[in-house]
């Protein structure tokens, strides 16, 4: 008459376990589900009744109470349909109580009986109570990353019944990644043709986690070169890889085929992307943003300017601070989002090309146009780059003939790995993370380059604030030759041209 | 009292000034005596008095609804502007039906009753009686000199044509404004005038080729006249008054399409002071006035009819700074073009006008060669717009302190300090050019590394071979 099985149930990126708990009791019959399910999770009554009757089992005509415990959490989504179904079989007596004992169950029903892939299975593996869990059979290799020894997976719920009362054994796991197909390594550094600066830009920025903020008109390869930046970065750690699974999964991103995410991702979202979309939340389903998709790798912010400035500034206190807390009257959750920005936008609303005087625009719109920029949000971008399209000889150029050969993203990246390992070396997991009171122990001058940095501040080209970002800056660069010690004229003269002035802010103060 | 200021230029500055008698007492054979028992005008004995005396109803007739350039021009032509304001009260003088196709300015005395009867002005092209109130109705509601004695106080003064202090060049202008409100000294006009005019969106090149303009004219005795718009006009205005502290220099002049105390475009509230302290600013915008979009082109035609040579610096194909142009040409006034890089959109309108015949000057010694004045002979003899005297000085005092534009000596040394560069500033220098350049492009033109380009870059703006605005590098001429 009474059954309890253990489930969970997904908010923010983690699961919460959950006891799905079902009372079968005399009395006109009837189907009630306590314990704040939001409507997806009200619905299952008719998917299980719907499943249990196209599987042959018996709809019990019975009064039935389902509480999903704790009832202090609001549930959402479709993956509770099983554990449901399982308890409402214990509790009619159609499975033994005994036999279902020691196991968890996540999985959304299908009218003929079928057992649906939900979103989070990572997580809410992680997070069930249980000896051992059942799962979609579809979700079974994700499901195996956390726990590879517990996890079960049935196809259907006539097939998980027979399992259960021992008619059938269960099925064997295919947790092999099919064919090692190795992650698309995405597109190479050598398509690029001339930029030197913008290479060089890409190139610290993967190398030191800067984030990197590209202005020049349509058509002058910002997009382009910052489609390369996540191809530089080191794959990730398994420990990483598992969290930036994690968060796909419980976002209902689509996972590669060998499920484990090994690459940097890189979100690029659309500039019309909402606040919420991109920090994470929601109204029920407290759901990862784009910010935290893109943890441990690349957001893209393309066509910055015309991102709303409002959602541009929610961006400024998570760069700070590698997370993000998303508040809601129910809920709190701590999203993670160590990102590296690269962001690109037009110099002003027309795309000038020429530099001054050869843009079109109102002299009002090119400022409104800037402002959407804050100047906190600016003064975050480590790297300010300026580029424009390639000299026409640069584009045609053959790449045997008068053209330099240009290095392909395997060559940088192993200077990038390189660079990155120096900055570990320091405890440190990039040179943009590096503490200021670090800063001279880590990237001293050498006398030029202390020189050249106090007539700038002098002329008030460079703000205090600048100055401890040129020096981390100016240390990737030295890192990336692979050249310890004093920090030399050439590093901070190269960090410095990596800052330029745009939108005439001088440092990020306009 | 005419401006309440301490730069009073008449009674002291200009010989011409009070001693010849008052032109606006003169026509007409109106009289005056019964003028003071109706509106307190005349009955004064003091001439020089009386025109001060007539100033607020100059100024108040600007200020009637529908009395714009034209219509004021007409009637100051024939009646003083304290007959035209007794024949308004009497309702011998009405609102002309006036041009179709103006938008009207509302009446603005700044007083509480005459802003309440703004409301029912509609279009100017509708007839008088629809369009509000009439000038009489308006005239009997306010007290011209209680409203002017305030824009008095704050130094503006007017002055129309037929006052000994109005505009010697424009006098004879076929459009020439019927009242100009002022501040800060008229008698820079009287020096030889010069138009720098050009585009708001001008290059990094164009401005400071005003600047230098504008710096050179100015410390050569000549008053630079601009509209001080952003741009081209700002810079020749903020030239001419880096050697305002020269005692040889010319103040500048700023002709405004707005009032004379309303600084516009605001950017330059700043600029506008400093040309009201060196200099003067004269509009026909009643002050306190924003500026209309039409007085845009109007004020262009008075910066073309105060001028002896008009200068474009930049202008964008179809620019404001062309329509002055025009005016000149209309008015037979000299016109000169800088040239500009042919693939520079800044530089489209006036190298078109180059084309179109204008000649081309590089610098101020080039407009003064224009103007047939020899600076650096000492035989000045700027056109004689002005009885010679009191502000004309030795020309070798003019050169200002900081040091002059090199096309003046024609110096040998062009291209000298760029000759002793080394190899990599050479190819710096040679890839940036003379079009803004971004420091990218250096880079990909030279296949120098980030760091030794951008050093190079500094050494050279540091020896002024090139310059940067935000993020662009251009040359900057070999000096």
């Amino acid at each position: 008459v009474l059954a309890s099985v253990p489930s969970a149930i997904l908010i923010g990126v983690h699961g919460t376990p959950i006891s799905v708990e079902v009372h079968v009791s005399p009395g006109i019959p009837s189907f009630t589900v306590v314990g704040l399910p939001d409507a997806s999770c009200r619905e299952a009554r008719d998917r299980v009744r719907a499943a249990m009757l196209s599987s042959g089992l018996q709809w019990p005509q019975r009064r039935v109470t389902v509480n999903l415990a704790p009832t202090g959490v609001r549930k959402s989504g479709a993956g509770l349909d099983l554990p449901i179904a399982v308890a409402l079989l214990a509790a009619d007596g159609q499975l033994r109580v005994e036999a279902v004992a020691g196991f968890a169950f996540i999985g959304e029903l299908g009218l003929d009986g079928s057992i649906r892939g939900v979103p989070g299975v990572l997580p809410l593996v992680d997070a069930v109570r249980a000896a051992r869990v059942v799962v979609p059979a579809r979700c079974a290799r994700e499901a195996a990353l956390v726990r590879p020894d517990s996890v079960r997976a049935a196809p259907s719920l006539r097939s998980l019944v027979a399992i259960v009362r021992g008619e059938e054994g269960w099925p064997r796991l295919d947790l092999d990644p099919p064919g090692v197909a190795a992650d698309a390594a995405g597109p190479d550094l050598s398509d690029v043709r001339g930029q030197a600066l913008g290479r060089l830009a890409v190139e610290v920025a993967a190398a030191g986690g800067h984030h990197l903020l590209l202005v020049g008109p349509p058509g002058a390869g910002k997009t382009m070169l910052a489609e390369r930046v996540p191809g530089l970065l080191p794959p990730l750690e398994l420990k990483q890889a598992i969290e930036v699974t994690r968060i796909h999964s419980a976002a209902g991103v689509a996972l590669p085929p060998g499920i484990l995410i090994r690459r940097p991702p890189m979100r690029a979202p659309h500039h019309s992307a909402s606040p919420v979309a991109l920090i994470g939340g929601g109204s029920t389903l407290m759901r990862p943003g784009e910010l935290s998709c893109a943890h441990h790798g690349v957001l893209f912010l393309d066509e910055l300017g015309e991102f709303p400035s409002d959602v541009l500034d929610t961006l400024r206190q998570p760069l700070e601070e590698g997370h993000v807390l998303v508040c809601r009257a129910r809920a709190s959750v701590l999203f993670p989002a160590r990102v590296l920005l690269v962001a690109a936008m037009n110099a002003c609303p027309c795309g000038r090309e020429g530099g001054p005087g050869s843009c079109r625009c109102r002299d009002a719109a090119r400022f409104r146009y800037a402002a959407r920029v804050s100047g906190p949000l600016l003064d975050r971008f480590d790297l300010r780059v300026m580029v424009d399209r390639p000299d026409v000889a640069e584009l045609l150029a053959v790449e045997q003939t008068d053209r330099p050969m240009v290095e392909s993203t395997e060559v940088v990246a192993r200077r990038v790995a390189a660079a990155r390992s120096l900055a570990a070396g320091r405890g440190m997991s990039c040179n943009a993370a590096l503490p200021s009171d670090r800063l001279d122990e880590v990237a001293p001058l050498q006398p030029a380059a202390r020189r050249l940095l106090e007539t700038r501040l002098r002329q008030g080209r460079l703000s205090a604030r600048g100055l401890h970002r040129v020096r981390r800056v100016a240390r990737t660069l030295a890192d990336l030759v692979g050249r310890e010690g004093p920090l030399t004229l050439d590093d901070v003269c190269s960090a410095l041209a990596l800052r330029a002035d745009v939108f005439g802010a001088e440092d990020g103060t306009r | 009292m005419s401006a309440g200021r301490g730069d009073q230029p008449e009674p002291a500055d200009r010989p011409d000034g009070r001693d010849q008698p008052d032109r606006d007492d003169q026509p007409d054979g109106h009289d005056h005596g019964d003028a003071g028992d109706q509106s307190g005008v005349g009955g004064h004995p003091d001439r020089s008095d009386r025109a001060d005396r007539a100033a607020p109803f100059a100024a108040a007739l600007a200020a009637l609804p529908g009395a714009g350039p034209v219509v004021l021009e007409q009637i100051l032509r024939d009646w003083t502007p304290e007959d035209a304001w007794r024949r308004i009260l009497d309702g011998r003088l009405a609102r002309p039906r006036p041009p179709t196709g103006l938008v009207e300015e509302q009446p603005d005395f700044g007083l509480p009753g005459a802003s309440r009867s703004r409301s029912g002005s509609g279009p100017y092209a509708v007839g008088a009686s629809e369009a509000g109130p009439s000038w009489q109705q308006v005239a009997r509601r306010v007290d011209p000199r209680a409203w002017w004695a305030r824009h008095a106080a704050a130094g503006i003064g007017v002055t129309w044509a037929g006052r000994p202090d109005y505009p010697a060049a424009l006098v004879d202008d076929p459009e020439r404004p019927g009242v100009l409100f002022w501040r800060g000294d008229l008698g820079h006009l009287a020096r030889p005038c010069v138009a720098v005019v050009g585009t708001r969106r001008a290059t990094h090149d164009g401005r400071s080729v005003a600047f230098e303009l504008g710096r050179d004219l100015a410390a050569a005795g000549i008053c630079v006249v601009s509209g001080l718009a952003l741009g081209i006009d700002g810079a020749a205005h903020a030239g001419a008054l880096s050697v305002a502290s020269c005692s040889s220099a010319t103040g500048p002049a700023g002709i405004a399409a707005s009032g004379v105390d309303v600084p516009y475009p605001r950017r330059h509230a700043g600029l506008w002071e400093q040309v009201v302290s060196s200099g003067v600013m004269l509009s026909e915008t009643l002050p306190g006035r924003p500026p209309h979009a039409w007085r845009f082109p109007a004020r262009n035609r008075i910066i073309a009819g105060l001028a002896a040579l008009v200068v474009v610096v930049e202008s964008h194909a179809g620019g404001g700074s062309l329509i002055t142009a025009d005016a000149a040409i209309a008015r037979g006034i000299e016109v000169r073009v800088v040239p500009g890089p042919v693939h520079s959109s800044a530089s489209a309108g006036s190298n078109q006008l180059l084309y179109d015949g204008p000649g081309p000057v590089r610098n101020a010694q080039d407009v003064l060669d224009a103007l047939g004045i020899f600076n650096d002979s000492g035989a000045t003899s700027p056109r004689p717009r002005t009885p010679p005297g009191s502000r004309q000085s030795h020309p070798g005092a003019r050169m200002p302190p900081a040091p002059g534009p090199a096309g003046r000596q024609g110096r040998p040394d062009l291209g000298s300090r760029a000759a002793s560069l080394g190899r990599e500033a050479t190819a710096v220098l040679d890839a940036v050019g003379w079009q803004p350049t971004l420091l990218s492009q250096v880079v990909d033109r030279t296949g120098l590394s980030v760091g030794a380009a951008s050093q190079t870059l500094d050494t050279l703006e540091a020896t002024g071979l090139v310059s940067r605005e935000e993020s662009w590098w251009v040359r900057s001429s070999d000096r």
